[in-house]
């Protein structure tokens, strides 16, 4: 009996070092990227935290005629009028229509300040900078040329910094 | 002789037997005067000749009796006794004298009789004085004399007496022979009288007889031959045709009538005789077929009486089924009573239903206004865990760009997003309950409403079902009328039936009796056929 238990005893050890696996080692302050993560049209992105001013409710849309469709309109959030983007167009994702449970994700840059549409706002997640890859080949057109990098997780890093500063955004009366 | 053809038959007899009637009376005549003639003989001799003898005799035995009379008288001494021989003397002397003198007054015209008696009544008186005196004697007591007077002049003179009545016996008695010689010879005389006259009746008769057969007789055969060749069918002579006024002229000729009636009557009975036998042929034909079609409805009949039979063994079946469908109709209608009842009951069953269906649909809609308010209050926690969430988020946000310092409200930040999932997880749940509540009060909902909808429809239903019931008790109430006059009308069938069943019995017995008869019928008809046909022979003997 005791030969049977104690062969019990070391199949079990066996079962618990195959499945074991190495604690991540804590990732250095330097090599993380502080990133806000949202959803978008059931695709998972994320967006560095040194962009973002704040989330609020998706509300009291004044959507502006003559415009291109990505702009969806202007909103006023605490007495700024800011104008809201809509990724999904620009990334030519399926649409959903628009409800109040959207976010609107404030984002600054040093001369622009816009609101970007989201599905949800999952919250501040940290991520290795190595653990950053390259853009998807998949992945083509104005999605690459805003992308900043894919996580394991296959989490979308945007590049806020060439999306704002792309002229293609710009909106003007000259156009 | 012809006149005496031509009258008629009576005449005939009457005046043949008339005449042997005259000769008969004539004969008889003859004997009787004969007869009587001899009787006034005979009467005479015994009246007369023979009274004389018997009389004289009487006075001779008188005058004996005297004489012994005196001599008795002599002969007694007693006095009384000659008193009464003398008394009885003197009457006997009384009566010869009376007879003397009747015969004298009888034969007055005989002389020589007469003038005899005178003679003799002296000699008695003479006689008679004699004994006075005798007597006399007697009675003086001399009876030596009075004997001798007796045989002296008194002997004489009776002596005397004696021989003169002889004499007139003697008389009497030649005249007494003298009347039967004459008797005699008138009695001879008669006979031959009554001989002639008989002789002269029995040739009268012998002609008669002789001209009656020729008169009559002959004629009267040659008829008698007719009819006996009439008899045996010859009809083809005539009696002669003699004119004669009498019956048996007549006799001819109505023979001769009836003959030719006869004739007449024998060719009618000839033509009756075939249409006889042709109609009792068809007679015998039609009888024959009765009888078989007798016989073929006597076997219908019979199989009608079984059919009869077997539809009233039915219609007893029909009855008792009737009586049996009858009593379930009367239970079935009180069923139907119960069931009237019963839909009733389900009405007002129904009513309370739907009142309770519509407190029901109250509540249901209650209760779904209060799910709505608790979806509202849902949405407001909702609305709270997303607000709680973004405060989070942008903690966070503010944590992470805080950098070091911020590491621990970013952990803070982290739990109030966690409560705030935890939330919108709860009011996730609760609004999946809810909605399932609200999926399910919906339901409920409309099932209350269709509840109510049934429910009216049931209530409507009942309410028809309740009608149709009635209708259908009242229905079942006939229908069990019905069943009960069905059930009388069948009784009153099967009784009809029993009837009909008695009456085919007896049509049966008479279809059998109708065969039998039939049969009967047919022989006789048969019987009818031989009949005619020996009828017709019979006709067919006579020679017309």
């Amino acid at each position: 009996m005791k030969s049977e238990a104690s062969d019990a005893e070391r199949v079990l050890r066996a079962r618990a070092r195959a499945l074991a696996k190495a604690p991540e080692s804590p990732p250095s302050s330097q090599s993380l990227l502080h990133v806000l993560e949202f959803r978008l049209a059931q695709e998972t992105y994320a967006l560095e935290i040194r962009y973002v001013l704040e989330v609020g409710p998706f509300r009291d849309l004044t959507p502006l005629p003559g415009t291109p469709p990505f702009l969806l309109g202007i909103v006023n959030v605490r007495g700024r009028i800011v104008p809201v983007f809509d990724l999904r167009k620009l990334f030519d994702l399926p649409e959903k229509g628009l409800t109040d449970l959207h976010r609107i994700i404030l984002v600054r840059d040093a001369e622009l300040e816009l609101g970007l549409l989201a599905d949800v706002a999952l919250g501040v997640k940290h991520i290795p900078a190595e653990s950053l890859q390259p853009s998807l080949p998949t992945l083509t057109g104005i999605r690459a040329e805003y992308l900043k990098g894919v996580t394991h997780e296959r989490l979308v890093v945007l590049d806020l910094a060439r999306i704002l500063s792309d002229s293609r955004l710009i909106v003007s009366q000259d156009e | 002789m012809e006149w005496y053809k031509n009258v008629n038959m009576n005449t005939k007899l009457l005046i043949g037997l008339g005449a042997m009637f005259i000769l008969l009376v004539s004969a008889g005549l003859a004997g009787y005067s004969a007869i009587a003639a001899l009787r006034e003989t005979q009467r005479n001799l015994a009246e007369h000749d023979f009274t004389i003898l018997e009389d004289l005799l009487e006075v001779r035995s008188d005058l004996d009796r005297q004489r012994a009379d005196i001599k008795e008288m002599i002969a007694s001494p007693d006095r009384a006794e000659q008193n009464r021989v003398e008394k009885d003397l003197n009457e006997r002397t009384a009566e010869a004298n009376a007879k003397i003198q009747t015969l004298m007054a009888l034969t007055p015209d005989d002389g020589e009789l007469v003038r005899g008696l005178q003679e003799l009544d002296a000699l008695r008186k003479e006689y008679q004085q004699g004994r006075t005196a005798q007597i006399a004697l007697i009675h003086e007591g001399k009876p030596d004399e009075a004997s001798k007077l007796s045989l002296g002049t008194l002997g004489e003179l009776y002596e005397k007496i004696r021989g003169m009545e002889l004499v007139l016996a003697n008389n009497a008695k030649e005249k007494a022979k003298q009347a039967v010689s004459n008797s005699e010879e008138r009695a001879r005389n008669a006979v031959s009288l009554f001989v002639a006259v008989g002789l002269a009746s029995l040739a009268l008769s012998v002609a008669l007889m002789v001209l009656l057969n020729r008169l009559v007789s002959r004629p009267l055969l040659q008829v008698t031959t007719l009819a006996k060749r009439i008899a045996d069918g010859d009809l083809t002579l005539n009696p002669s045709n003699e004119q004669r006024a009498d019956e048996i002229g007549l006799l001819m000729r109505t023979f001769g009538t009836m003959s030719d009636s006869l004739r007449r009557q024998i060719g009618g009975l000839a033509e009756a005789a075939n249409v006889l036998g042709a109609a009792a042929s068809e007679i015998v034909a039609s009888t024959a077929q009765l009888a078989s079609s007798a016989s073929q409805s006597a076997t219908s009949v019979s199989e009608t009486t079984t059919t009869v039979e077997e539809v009233r063994q039915t219609a007893q079946l029909s009855s008792q089924k009737a009586k049996t469908v009858a009593d379930s109709a009367q239970k079935v209608a009180q069923i139907s009573q119960g069931g009237r009842k019963s839909t009733e009951d389900v009405v007002m069953g129904m009513n309370r239903i739907r009142g309770q269906m519509e407190s029901i649909a109250d509540s249901m809609m209650r209760l779904s206004e209060q799910s709505q308010t608790i979806g509202q209050i849902i949405a407001s926690v909702e609305d709270l865990a997303a607000q709680s969430n973004l405060l989070a988020v942008n903690a966070a946000i503010e944590a992470a760009k805080a950098g070091e310092h911020g590491k621990g409200f970013g952990v803070v930040a982290q739990e109030v997003k966690s409560l705030a999932e935890q939330s919108r997880q709860a009011t996730n749940q609760v609004r999946t309950i809810l909605h399932d509540v609200q999926k399910a009060t919906a339901a409920a909902v409309i099932a209350t409403e269709q509840g109510t909808k049934a429910v009216e429809a049931g209530t409507t239903q009942t309410g028809a079902a309740g009608e149709s019931i009635q209708t259908l008790a009242n229905s079942v109430a006939e229908a069990a009328q019905a069943a009960t006059q069905i059930a009388t009308s069948s009784q009153q069938q099967l009784i009809g039936m029993d009837q009909v069943a008695m009456a085919m019995e007896s049509i049966k017995q008479a279809t059998t009796q109708n065969v039998t008869s039939a049969k009967q019928l047919e022989s006789s008809a048969r019987n009818l056929d031989d009949l005619g046909r020996r009828f017709k022979q019979m006709i067919e003997r006579y020679k017309i």
